[in-house]
């Protein structure tokens, strides 16, 4: 992999503090590379070898922002604020349905042309030991910077428009999101992906949350069209006190994503909840990594990741729990179920629990195996084939997760999306 | 309606039905008691098509050979099993399962699909005769049901899916009087000319609910003794030991 950093530097230069990160960041990603399995968190998806494999010549996106989008592709028929980017590029905004001046939106390129915003950031470009964050760190040229003040709940949710067109084609885009949601207010965010002509890219992107006393941030990651793309995301959060972040996780689309969620629990009763479902089949590979961080007492997580695997499809769901010395009273929750329903089809799943503290309440379980014969035949009793019967039972495993979601309005558009494509998989 | 000749049933080697016959006509109540491990669930799986019993013999259904018919062709067919465990299967839909299954045994017998709304209002008024609470419905499929709910909900399957022949697999057992009055009723609403029950049970009390036209009692995977609804009498009276020993 020959990325052209001198070039992109050249091009991309804004003020010498930024082009150091840059430079050094480019560096750290040289010495180590993609990450390989050798990693022990890149154990089950060794993105080196499927970089090789599967992309000839990987370039950076340095493309001129092209603002012109395919709108055809803008959900209808549903009441939403937009975000839309191309490309990575932050291309506008819509906050049609809320009270604009409780809500500050800029390019993450605007903050790089202005030192005093970016000095507000900068923290976040430290180094990490993940040569993807690195390579993010040295390439990422924009992405979005959201500031919801404090006391606002928003009337309608929040769709993020992630669209790619075939100027990204064997490219690979770097982004960054910053989202912080103020005192006691709350937002309803989907991620939303869409791709073009079927073309083939990387995106990596970094996330970085702040959820503040009394907010409450609900994200709904919707990767649902089947796509030849490849994905890395690291979700980084720190909630503050009485705070709720819930996540949804529907990751059904493409052919590869990885999936990192980092949350802090930094206050007294802060609370994180990641659910999730995978329907993989073909040769797609998908991994969620998760990683809540109790550092305070009386906070409480959860996690509950579902998954079907057909054909030559792999899962992973690494999932740990830290809790520091002084978090007594955590109240931690994790598990992983897997239906694994062909031979060539794999699931791995790796709970970690890490606990100093001794006034607490953790437990985790994992299984993974088949359809339960008696459930199929309970079915094919009552008039219905083996493939109604498999798919019933898949459709109701992965359907008790959705039914977790807490937002009515996006509980259905979930599992409208949701049924849309179970019904066009084989079982 | 239903003929078994010569059924010969085997699990994992061990012969459970051996040599078993039994007729049933249409409009006629059978009743099968026998103690433990005498053969009667076998006799229920086999009929309703569950996999890893070698068998021999011959079951003709309505002049088919049953044995070669797949298990929903079965159901569509008119056969009903009533199980004596019913499966709990999470995050399906009651309701839906139901309208689903009636919908493919509908469509089997070229009659038109039910619309949603239809199939709530046949739901509304089968479960008000059998005063069941429709609530159950709307919950996932017999996921943390009680017992009585399991085997209410299996009868409320059959009064709306009709079958033709109905295997009652030890739907009594566990069951207090009041949830037992609902299984009878649902039979005996459903009882006529055409359809046949085939009641498989360790206790004569249902049959007090449930008056049999014929009463079998199986030991050791055969019928050692057929009579009347008064041998279910004399088997609650003596036991399986003494009627076996009067042979």
């Amino acid at each position: 992999m020959n990325f052209n950093f001198e070039e992109f530097q050249k091009s991309n230069f804004c003020f010498k503090e930024l082009d150091n990160i840059r430079k050094k960041s480019f560096q750290n990603f040289e010495a180590r590379g993609f990450p390989t399995k050798k990693q022990e968190h890149w154990k089950y998806t060794d993105l080196k070898n499927i970089v090789n494999n599967n992309f000839k010549n990987l370039q950076i996106f340095n493309d001129s922002k092209n603002l012109q989008y395919n709108n055809e592709l803008l959900i209808k028929n549903y009441e939403h604020n937009k975000i839309i980017l191309l490309n990575g590029n932050f291309i506008e905004s819509d906050f049609n349905f809320e009270d604009e001046k409780k809500i500050k939106i800029k390019s993450l390129k605007s903050t790089f042309e202005n030192k005093k915003d970016f000095d507000k950031i900068k923290d976040y470009f430290n180094d990490d030991q993940n040569s993807m964050i690195s390579l993010n760190h040295a390439f990422a040229t924009d992405g979005i910077i959201l500031d919801i003040d404090d006391n606002y709940l928003f009337n309608k949710p929040l769709i993020v428009y992630n669209f790619f067109d075939k100027n990204a084609e064997s490219k690979i885009i770097n982004n960054k999101f910053f989202i912080s949601i103020g005192e006691a207010s709350n937002l309803c965010l989907v991620d939303f992906y869409r791709c073009e002509d079927n073309i083939k890219y990387f995106n990596n992107t970094i996330h970085n949350y702040t959820i503040k006393k009394n907010a409450i941030l609900k994200k709904f990651s919707i990767n649902d069209s089947l796509n030849n793309s490849y994905n890395y995301n690291s979700v980084k959060v720190k909630s503050y006190a009485n705070s709720v972040f819930e996540v949804f996780l529907l990751s059904l689309g493409p052919n590869l994503i990885k999936n990192e969620i980092h949350c802090s629990l930094l206050e007294n009763f802060s609370s994180c909840f990641i659910n999730g479902i995978m329907l993989l089949n073909g040769i797609q590979h998908h991994e969620l990594k998760t990683n809540v961080n109790h550092e305070y007492e009386n906070c409480k997580s959860s996690q509950i990741i579902k998954s079907v695997l057909l054909d030559e499809s792999k899962g992973t769901y690494q999932g740990k729990i830290y809790v520091d010395k002084s978090a007594q009273k955590t109240n931690g929750y994790q598990l992983s179920k897997a239906l694994v329903l062909s031979d060539n089809s794999a699931f791995n799943s790796k709970p970690e629990l890490e606990i100093y503290a001794d006034d607490v309440k953790c437990s985790h379980g994992s299984t993974s195996g088949n359809i339960d014969e008696n459930s199929i035949f309970y079915l094919m009793s009552r008039g219905l084939t083996r493939n109604l019967a498999n798919k019933m039972i898949v459709k109701g495993f992965l359907d008790e997760v959705i039914e977790t979601i807490t937002d009515p309005t996006i509980k259905k558009f979930i599992s409208e999306i949701f049924n849309e494509r179970i019904n066009k998989i084989n079982l | 309606m239903l003929n078994i000749d010569n059924l010969s049933a085997s699990i994992e080697g061990k012969k459970i039905l051996k040599n078993f016959d039994l007729k049933i006509k249409p409009g006629e109540v059978h009743a099968i008691m026998g103690p433990n491990g005498s053969g009667k669930s076998t006799l229920a799986n086999v009929l309703s098509g569950r996999k890893g019993y070698e068998i021999q013999g011959k079951v003709s259904y309505e002049g088919n050979d049953l044995l070669e018919i797949p298990i929903e062709e079965r159901a569509q067919k008119g056969i009903f099993l009533a199980f004596q465990y019913p499966i709990e299967i999470p995050g399906v839909n009651t309701n839906n399962f139901l309208k689903t299954s009636l919908n493919a045994i509908r469509k089997y017998r070229g009659l038109k699909e039910l619309d949603s709304l239809d199939f709530l209002k046949l739901v509304k008024e089968k479960s008000k005769s059998l005063k069941i609470d429709e609530k159950i419905l709307s919950r996932q499929l017999n996921v943390g049901f009680s017992g009585g709910e399991k085997k209410k909900n299996e009868i409320l399957q059959m009064t709306i899916l009709e079958p033709k022949l109905t295997i009652l697999d030890e739907t009594d057992s566990g069951l207090d009087i009041d949830a037992l009055r609902i299984v009878s009723d649902g039979v005996n609403a459903l009882r006529d000319k055409k359809r046949s029950f085939l009641i498989i049970t360790h206790y004569q009390r249902l049959l007090d609910y449930i008056k049999p036209d014929f009463v079998h009692v199986l030991v050791n995977g055969n019928i050692i003794k057929t009579g009347s609804g008064d041998l279910a009498q004399q088997l609650e009276k003596d036991g399986y030991e003494g009627v076996s020993a009067q042979k």
